[in-house]
């Protein structure tokens, strides 16, 4: 009986490890998290109406009455909530407010020579940590009250939890469409390029064609749809070279890529050419759209959520849907497991790939879009070596470079992981030379368990044999 | 095997971590010795070219004089980067941002979201003319003057013959079209009242203000135009890489270099003559005085919120007298 026991507790560990084997990346994603919050141990200073309220309990506390308070904060939104909190403390209380400073230190200069002036005086400055170390608020000679600070994990910010996603939502929704290509057992070098292409198009398209500074939210989705429709067009065009003329997608996306950024430099440095009236000499800079609503794509948010990363979720539940259930997710699977066997099953492979190199341009020049906009202009340069990120976050989600293996929630879970290793690691202030050394050991031990991958499952297959056949003991 | 693979792939997360928590202890033991004043973030147009990098080490040693610590990171080049790493500065509350603009007008959401937060923004080297943004506070060189004075080097260089001068700009900084405006300038001043000796811009090219970008274009300008007499390069390295394209050309004797910045490998190509002349920048002082602005802006004291540092031309006689080149 008691073997039995442990027999179970042996079923149980096996089972555990089984999973946590299965979604490898997913524990390696919380592992990540869990290491980047180590490292950002750091100290927080609040500035909410809570931490308000609890300064303006010590100045009543300290302060004898009558007591004359002057409130500093900055000219911000939480710090003005921080601000009218100390205010309502302190009006329960015996304390008079002498003043209120919304702004920079300099104001705080004014503000203390303009009180003194009048003849009156202050007995306490109420503030927070980060103004309290202001020159003025310091050497003013009257006590200083601010809330205390405690230890949190900086990475574990909500500020910076969205900041992670939002920087890599553009990453993250390329690496959809580059996904279905590798599952053909295909690769996009012109993602990046592509990018910069629709970001382009739509900035100039929306200046030029659209009204500029006047356009209307139709127009400037007009010229929005017209960057992402060049995208798709440069996506069926190296798709076409694939399916048409067997040329390796390595090289015909290479190609691709050279034309797509030159086409972008020379849409931007015309454009600019134009502005400036002709003749003189344009520049590569970003072609900046003067409509305030472009930036809304890139720069507003949903309930707090920022808009790159409701978009982004949105493409991945789209995503899964099209690769689990329907018909074309399974011919993609199909070709890419093994293209004869897919054609004599009557998979019309030439559509599939044609079709999958055209979405991977859409979602490239949608990323386009959303980078246009979060920088409320097209950028020529936007993308440079996106398309190896892109790549590595497609692997690392442990999507097969031989085709026919990978899942669009892996890769969501591939560029997570690309995303908080990046982030981690730019917080702990490791230099950009390292990190690029983190980023090639993380690819290169994705492949390799990727290749380990299928020993490991049939030396599962026969160790499960072997306990079935020796039951008794 | 699978725990065996659960312990490598942990193993590597941990050896990355190891990598970042040494570079966290470094950090760290800045931050509690002297930096009561907080912590300054500073991104780098691109810290392959040493002007950037004596902008930051300047500004990190002042900022520890002060009693700040400074996180110094590099753009590359990309304003992508480089507003991801002002999101970053502004997530780890940062006492306050310096920036070298990659981009002009694209940085712009980036500083008004520090400005939403409070942080003041401090620009060295390049300024950012995006609408509605608040720089507190700007330090640089007067590319524009500096321009002139590489125009009156390249008439200097060539003397009373003139002759055909090749430009490698990098358009994307402002800075640069500035110096080639200036440039372009100087020539014109001297070529008006002449027919003879004439100066003439034969042609702008894209030296990317790199060493391997301006060896490409150089090594192109010289089978475009066989009679060039001079260069105006407006960057040490990219001067450099003009110089090396001329000398594997067999034609450094013929074509003068001017460059631009003065920065110690441009000073030594100076010495011994492989570059004629520099307007030089001052990156150690715009460090230094971004520093000073940060200061005086934190004690509520008035600064100039624009300064210009100018130029002053070195030649072969100057670096034979420099000490800084032993």
């Amino acid at each position: 009986m008691p073997e039995e026991k442990g027999g179970r507790a042996g079923r149980w560990r096996r089972r555990l490890l089984d999973v946590l084997g299965r979604n490898l990346s997913v524990v390696v994603l919380v592992l990540l998290c869990l290491i980047s919050s180590a490292a950002t141990w750091r100290e927080q200073n609040p500035i909410t109406s809570r931490s308000g309220a609890a300064v303006a309990r010590q100045v009543l506390e300290a302060c004898q009455a009558p007591c004359s308070v002057l409130i500093v904060a900055r000219d911000t939104e939480a710090d003005r909530v921080f601000a009218a909190a100390i205010e309502q403390g302190l009006d329960a209380g015996a304390a008079r407010i002498a003043g209120r400073v919304f702004g920079q230190p300099r104001d705080v200069r004014l503000e203390l020579e303009r009180i003194v002036g009048a003849g009156a005086s202050v007995d306490a400055i109420a503030t927070h940590r980060i103004a309290s170390e202001w020159g003025p608020v310091r050497t003013a000679g009257t006590p200083v009250f601010a809330p205390g600070s405690y230890h949190w994990p900086t990475f574990l910010t909500a500020r910076n939890l969205l900041n992670v996603v939002n920087q890599n939502a553009d990453i993250a929704i390329i690496a959809l469409g580059m996904t279905l290509v590798i599952l053909t057992a295909g690769i996009d070098l012109s993602v990046g390029s592509l990018l910069a292409l629709a970001g382009v198009i739509a900035a100039v398209t929306a200046q030029e064609w659209f009204g500029g500074a006047a356009a209307s939210p139709a127009g400037l989705l007009a010229a929005m749809l017209l960057g992402v429709a060049a995208a798709a067009l440069g996506g069926l065009l190296s798709g076409t070279m694939v399916t048409a003329f067997r040329v390796p997608p390595f090289v015909a996306t290479l190609g691709l890529m050279m034309l797509a950024r030159g086409l972008a430099l020379i849409l931007a440095v015309g454009h600019q050419r134009r502005l400036v009236g002709g003749g003189a000499e344009g520049t590569p800079e970003a072609v900046r759209v003067e409509a305030a609503v472009f930036a809304w794509l890139g720069n507003g948010a949903v309930l707090g959520v920022p808009n790159p990363i409701v978009l982004m979720l949105v493409l991945f539940v789209a995503a899964h849907l099209l690769m689990t259930r329907t018909m074309f997710g399974r011919y993609v699977y199909a070709v890419g497991g093994n293209v004869e066997a897919a054609r004599l099953s009557g998979v019309p492979v030439t559509a599939v790939l044609l079709a999958v190199y055209c979405l991977c341009g859409a979602f490239a020049g949608l990323a386009g879009i959303v980078d246009a906009s979060r920088f409320e202009g097209g950028r020529p340069n936007a993308g440079e070596l996106y398309e190896l990120q892109v790549i590595a976050a497609v692997v690392v989600g442990g999507a097969s470079l031989a085709g026919g293996r990978g899942r669009i929630a892996g890769t969501l879970i591939g560029a997570m992981i690309i995303a908080v290793i990046q982030n981690g690691l730019n917080i702990a202030g490791v230099a950009s030379y390292e990190q690029k050394v983190v980023f090639g050991a993380l690819i290169l031990a994705a492949v390799l368990l990727d290749r380990l991958q299928p020993k490991i499952a049939s030396r599962r297959a026969r160790m499960t044999r072997a306990s079935t056949s020796t039951p008794v003991q | 095997m699978k725990r065996f693979l659960l312990a490598i792939v942990a193993a590597t997360v941990l050896a990355a971590l190891g990598a970042c928590g040494g570079a966290e202890t470094g950090a760290g033991e800045g931050q509690g010795a002297v930096a009561a004043r907080g912590t300054i973030g500073f991104s780098a147009m691109t810290l392959k070219n040493p002007f950037f990098k004596i902008i930051a080490d300047n500004l990190t040693a002042e900022a520890e004089r002060h009693g700040f610590d400074v996180v110094v990171t590099d753009a590359e080049r990309d304003v992508n980067r480089q507003s991801q790493q002002v999101d970053n500065f502004l997530a780890s509350g940062v006492a306050a941002i310096v920036l070298n603009p990659v981009d002009r007008i694209a940085i712009g959401p980036a500083v008004r979201r520090a400005n939403e937060a409070g942080v003041p923004v401090f620009t060295s080297d390049l300024q950012a003319v995006a609408e509605g943004v608040e720089i507190a506070g700007h330090v640089g060189t007067d590319n524009y003057q500096g321009g002139l004075l590489a125009g009156e080097a390249m008439i200097e260089a060539l003397g009373e013959a003139g002759g055909e001068v090749l430009v490698l700009h990098f358009k994307q900084a402002n800075s640069c079209v500035l110096r080639v405006d200036g440039f372009r300038q100087a020539i014109g001043e001297y070529n008006r009242d002449r027919t003879e000796g004439r100066i003439e811009i034969v042609a702008e090219l894209e030296g990317g203000g790199l060493r391997d970008e301006g060896y490409r274009a150089m090594a192109d300008g010289i089978q475009a135009y066989p009679d060039l007499a001079g260069v105006f390069a407006i960057n040490d390295p990219s001067a450099l890489g003009a110089r090396t394209a001329l000398e594997q050309a067999g034609r450094a004797d013929q074509v003068r270099i001017v460059g631009f910045d003065g920065e110690l490998a441009g000073k030594r190509a100076i010495r011994e003559g492989k570059i004629y002349a520099d307007p030089i920048q001052y990156p150690d002082r715009m460090g230094v005085m971004t520093v000073r602005n940060i200061v005086s802006y934190l004690d509520g004291e008035d600064f100039e919120r624009v300064h210009l540092i100018p130029t002053a031309l070195y030649r072969q006689a100057d670096a034979e007298q420099d000490p800084a080149l032993d």
